[in-house]
């Protein structure tokens, strides 16, 4: 079997990875599905400690998670849409309008 | 106590606010009407402190009037006030500048005169409040509340940079307030831990401030004192005050100067001294040193002045500086010369500024290099004025001479200071005050009558005399039979004095 | 065992009639917005209709002296109704309730064509997920809410989505907000770990029972911390603030930085609060963060907070627009508010529901000025409002008066919230802190009074005349009075405060 410490090393493995794709990507897209990245670091976790408790509660955490993040995708296509229609663009370099 | 006699101190504070609150509803265009009756609403406010000042009672150790109700039960916050010599004097001031400065407006303020007044009335509510306040949380109140009427009287009806002096006026006092507002809170909580109740009440905090740590006092003494430092205001921290006068209508440069900056020399005397004996004592010297800074670097300034107006303003910082080494000899001779100098800033600087703002008016140029030789134009003008300077300077007779006289000798004596040198050093302010004067005067007033301008400048006219005419009786009545107003205080210093430290004051009765 | 927990749901409901009243609003309007799209009053009326029903629910529903929804397995439930909750229900409501006003006389809100529909339906779901905030006690419900508050919001800065900048707002804050929510998912995901338990009492349990390393509690807890930090807009979290309040319309904006800010402060201070305090110290002062003990988690939130503030007022000095400004004062109060829970003992708490309180008046007038003012003028730019006061001097007052607040004078009431925070500050011997504080206050005063000199102080020849109608007056005074009031009087709000920090189970 293998052990709880590898399932949360790659989670953390992923959370990294989706921060940081966060933090260098430039097109809102991309930066979605680096948020979607960092969810699902979540929910291995939580279904990893869960099966190693024998506990239930994680899991179902799981699935709120999902329907969460499935809904936060849709209201953040949607912005993108918006905001594609107003400017033609969705690279966030260029969403500029507001300065310091 | 008969309950009704309570109730005129309360009155006093009061009716100018609800003075301007019935001001909101006359017509704006009415400017007569208003005028008129902020002036009825002023007079009426003077006559009720004439009533505080005839029913004080000399011989009564303690504060007379009190009214205290509760306010904020959880706090034991409560609205307690009461006068004693000191604040009864300091609400003479404010009351009887009022009416005056407002007659002083009839002419100069054409616009927004419904504001204009509004303004001034609450003012004058905060100002009484402030003197009046036993209880530190109310004080406060009426410290900060009064900040939003001076800021809009110089922001709006000031001078060319009146913006940038009214948002460094409101700044420089904001900044020293809240401080004491810290040490505010911190007094309350410590009366919790020794008393087991939060208070603010001046006369409960008096008891137990005395046994926090020395380091604990210490800051609190800084921060009351920083914050009142600011507005007196001693040196260094008076750079606010020539930009604010300067920029300020006359009659705010006159109630800045009359009352407002006496507010700090009385929280100095009234708060710092009884709150915090220890420390006064042992930071006496550094003050003093402060004072007489200001004495010197006041009159210096002063001298070197184009501009009337500015050379006034300095000169107060140099005025100020004796009363805040009066206060810190901590004898009773500078102390009560304290406490008459601020009346007498009050009255001459005060009149100062209302003749600089009369020719201003006509001339609107305020430049000491425009004038000259004016004396034969203007005679009762420059008769007023040269009065008003030799009070200033403090000559014999008139009623500068008695304060500074005061202060002088009870520095002399101080056992706190305990050094001739100060008062040696202060009594140079004397003669540059002389100096810087006369001087002006001499510019203004005398010699060839060159500038064209000048030649058909108006005398005073009939308001203008009959508002400068009371400050004069003052000024002369002072100077001649002081006793009439140091008999009314001498005991509640002699009171602070003795809370401050009882053996030392007993040693130098007079 | 079943029946006995869909018993317990059952009697739960009798407690949960004002959330569901809300859940009601939320499909009534859904409703009634697919078959009266054109009438311009139904739906704001209906929802008003739906919050004060609710308050009133609230107002009658008896303190509960259990959980609510618990499962049969534990006593322990998902949901409580205190004091504490009741609090910040009633702040919430009172905000929605102004929202809904001020939208009824925004000229953005009514221009923004048919779909005016969602945006009431969107505010009461943003009320209900909020509610839900306020009360619970279990990590899953915490996240479920949060993200109903967070998408409901994201929704509503975009609303008026054909204007460049509310588009972009929005997609700052969905950005900012699906990343914070994910940091404190993965922080929940580590105390479950820890704990394997989702409730917070429990977690305390084993926290305070079991020897737990310390190194990923604290990654849990800064985990928590930053992303409820940034529905509250914290330093360092506040990024998105700014763009957001000044991209959004102001009627969401105002109720972003009050309502959405208050239930955020309650979730921390219950959250963290349950969690981490120790029940076996007698004394509450040092219990406060006890479990947390290795590290210094007080200091750590005193150093945010004064980042919070001077951040949030040095950057407020610049601003042009007012709107942008005010965000950043926002972003200030927050810091305010935050060293109250650096004591997190029950004056320190007290003293932020009283802010709060006070706080709702004078922020939420503040907005309804300018946006009244912004309808008119086509501007939030300070420049333009020179010379305001005299052109609508009721306008110019009330504004001058609700910014002298929000920096602290008196006597106006922000002084009395300034006050108690202080207070409480110096009686937990956190001076340095107070003097921060202070020194913030004055860093605020420049830049209200920057307002204020425009409006009055300078002259200016625009035509400008405004003529309020009673509606929009009596909404001006209703917030007016209270911030004049309650700097004389405020003994009500005090009880109201010190009734109110009484969480459940302490």
């Amino acid at each position: 079997m293998i052990p709880l410490k590898y399932y949360l090393i790659l989670s953390a493995a992923f959370f990294s990875i989706g921060i940081i794709g966060v933090l260098t990507r430039r097109n809102a897209i991309i930066i979605f599905m680096c948020i979607e990245l960092m969810l699902n670091a979540v929910n291995l976790t939580l279904v990893s400690f869960s099966s190693f408790f024998g506990d239930s509660s994680g899991q179902i955490f799981v699935f709120f998670v999902m329907a969460v993040a499935a809904a936060e995708a849709a209201v953040g296509l949607a912005i993108i849409i918006a905001l594609f229609r107003n400017k033609l663009t969705i690279n966030v370099d260029e969403v500029n309008i507001f300065k310091w | 106590m008969m309950p009704m006699k309570n109730y005129i101190l309360t009155l006093t504070i009061f009716l100018p606010l609800i003075g301007a609150v019935l001001l909101l509803f006359i017509n704006n265009e009415k400017k007569n009407l208003l005028r008129y009756f902020s002036l009825i609403i002023s007079v009426i406010t003077f006559i009720l402190s004439l009533g505080l000042f005839f029913g004080y009672r000399d011989n009564q150790v303690g504060f007379q009037f009190v009214t205290k109700f509760e306010w904020i039960k959880s706090l034991n916050i409560s609205y307690h006030i009461g006068i004693d010599g000191i604040s009864l004097l300091l609400i003479l001031l404010t009351t009887f500048l009022t009416p005056i400065t407002i007659l002083s407006t009839w002419e100069s303020i054409q616009t927004k005169v419904k504001e204009f007044l509004f303004f001034f009335l609450v003012l004058e509510t905060g100002m009484i409040g402030v003197f009046a306040s036993l209880d530190l949380f109310l004080f406060y109140i009426f410290w900060e509340a009064m900040l939003i009427p001076m800021y809009f009287i110089i922001g709006i009806w000031g001078g060319e940079n009146r913006i940038y002096a009214a948002i460094k006026f409101f700044l420089y006092t904001m900044f020293g307030s809240l401080l004491m507002l810290v040490a505010i809170i911190a007094l309350g909580v410590s009366a919790m831990n020794q008393l087991g109740y939060f208070t603010t009440d001046y006369t409960v905090l008096k008891t137990i401030s005395s046994n926090l740590l020395y380091s604990t006092q210490l800051l609190m003494f800084l921060a009351f004192a920083l914050s009142f430092a600011i507005k007196v205001p001693v040196f260094p921290f008076h750079t606010w005050l020539p930009d604010a006068h300067v920029e300020a209508p006359t009659a705010g440069s006159v109630i800045l100067a009359g009352v407002l900056l006496k507010m700090g020399t009385y929280g100095l005397l009234r708060f710092c001294l009884t709150l915090f004996p220890q420390i006064s004592i042992d930071l006496a010297p550094y003050l003093s040193v402060l004072g007489i800074i200001g004495i010197i670097y006041g009159a210096l300034v002063s001298m070197v002045q184009p501009d009337m107006k500015k050379l006034i303003a300095y000169s107060s910082v140099s005025h100020l500086g004796f009363v805040v080494l009066g206060i810190f000899a901590m004898t009773i001779e500078s102390a009560q010369g304290a406490l008459i100098q601020m009346i007498n800033h009050g009255l001459s600087t005060g009149a100062l500024f209302l003749l600089v703002g009369m020719i201003y008016d006509r001339r609107h140029t305020r430049l000491i290099s425009e004038f000259g030789g004016i004396a034969k134009v203007v005679p009762i003008y420059s008769t007023i004025l040269l009065i008003v300077s030799l009070s200033s300077i403090g000559l014999p007779g008139l009623n500068g001479f008695i304060g500074e006289f005061l202060i002088l000798i009870g520095t002399f004596k101080s056992s706190v200071l305990n050094s001739y040198w100060y008062a040696a050093f202060a009594a140079t302010g004397v003669i540059f005050a002389a100096v810087y004067l006369l001087w002006m005067y001499q510019r203004v007033v005398f010699g060839k009558l060159e500038n064209q301008h000048n030649k058909d400048l108006k005398d005073l006219n009939s308001r203008e005399i009959g508002l400068l005419l009371p400050i004069l009786l003052l000024i002369v009545w002072i100077g001649i039979y002081p006793s009439t107003f140091l008999n009314k205080s001498e005991l509640s210093i002699k009171n602070i004095l003795k809370e401050v430290n009882p053996t030392k004051v007993e040693l130098i009765k007079k | 065992m079943e029946n006995n927990s869909i018993q317990n749901i059952l009697e739960s409901l009798n407690y949960f009639t004002p959330e569901l009243a809300l859940m009601l609003t939320f499909f009534v309007l859904l409703l009634v917005d697919l078959f009266f799209r054109k009438s311009k009053y139904l739906l704001p009326a209906i929802s008003l209709v739906g919050f004060i029903v609710s308050g009133y629910l609230l107002v009658y529903t008896p303190d509960v002296k259990g959980f609510l929804f618990s499962t049969g397995m534990t006593n322990i439930g998902l949901y409580v109704i205190d004091p504490f909750s009741f609090f910040f229900k009633i702040l919430i409501l009172l905000a929605m309730i102004y929202t809904i006003l001020f939208s009824l006389s925004s000229k953005e809100i009514n221009e923004a064509g048919g779909n005016r529909g969602e945006y009431y339906v969107l505010l009461s779901s943003f009320a209900l997920g909020m509610f839900l905030l306020t009360s619970t006690i279990d990590l899953l419900l915490m996240y479920l809410s949060f993200e109903l508050v967070s998408l409901s919001s994201y929704i509503l800065a975009g609303f008026t989505r054909n204007v460049k900048r509310s588009a972009e707002a929005s997609l700052k804050y969905i950005i900012f907000g699906a990343v914070a929510s994910g940091a404190m998912l993965y922080g929940i995901s580590i105390l479950y770990g820890l704990t394997g338990t989702t409730n917070l009492y429990l977690i305390n349990f084993y926290l305070s029972n079991q020897n737990i390393e310390s190194l990923p509690l604290v990654i849990a807890g800064l985990l928590i911390i930053g992303g409820i930090g940034f529905k509250i807009s914290m330093a360092p979290f506040h990024f998105w603030t700014p763009d957001v309040y000044e991209g959004a319309p102001i009627t969401i904006t105002a109720v972003l930085s009050v309502a959405s800010k208050a239930a955020g402060f309650a979730l921390l201070i219950r959250s963290l609060k349950i969690m981490f305090i120790d029940y076996t110290a007698t004394n509450l002062q040092s219990s406060a963060w006890a479990i947390l003990s290795q590290f210094k988690w007080n200091e750590l939130i005193a150093g945010l907070a004064v980042l919070t503030m001077t951040l949030g007022n040095l950057a407020a000095l610049w601003q042009s627009n007012l709107k942008r400004m005010l965000a950043y004062s926002s972003i200030a109060h927050a810091g305010y508010m935050l060293t109250g829970f650096v004591i997190l003992d029950n004056q320190g708490i007290m003293a932020i529901l009283i802010y709060f309180f006070i706080y709702l008046f004078m922020n939420l007038g503040a907005f309804f000025v300018v946006m009244l003012i912004a309808d008119k003028l086509g501007s939030e730019e300070m420049e333009d409002y020179t010379g305001l006061g005299y052109k609508a001097p009721f306008l110019g007052v009330s504004l001058t008066i609700f910014l002298i607040s929000l920096t602290g004078i008196p006597p106006t009431a922000g002084f009395v919230a300034k006050l108690y925070l202080f207070g409480a500050l110096i009686k937990a011997k956190w001076i340095w802190l107070a003097v921060i504080g202070v020194l913030n206050s004055v860093i605020s005063l420049y830049y209200y009074l920057k307002v204020v000199k425009n409006m009055f102080l300078r002259e200016s020849e625009i035509e400008y005349s405004h003529n309020l109608g009673h509606g929009n007056l009596l909404i001006t005074l209703s917030l007016l009075i209270p911030t004049l009031l309650f700097g004389i009087y405020f003994k009500p709000i005090i009880e109201f405060a010190e009734q109110s920090v009484r969480i459940f189970g302490f």
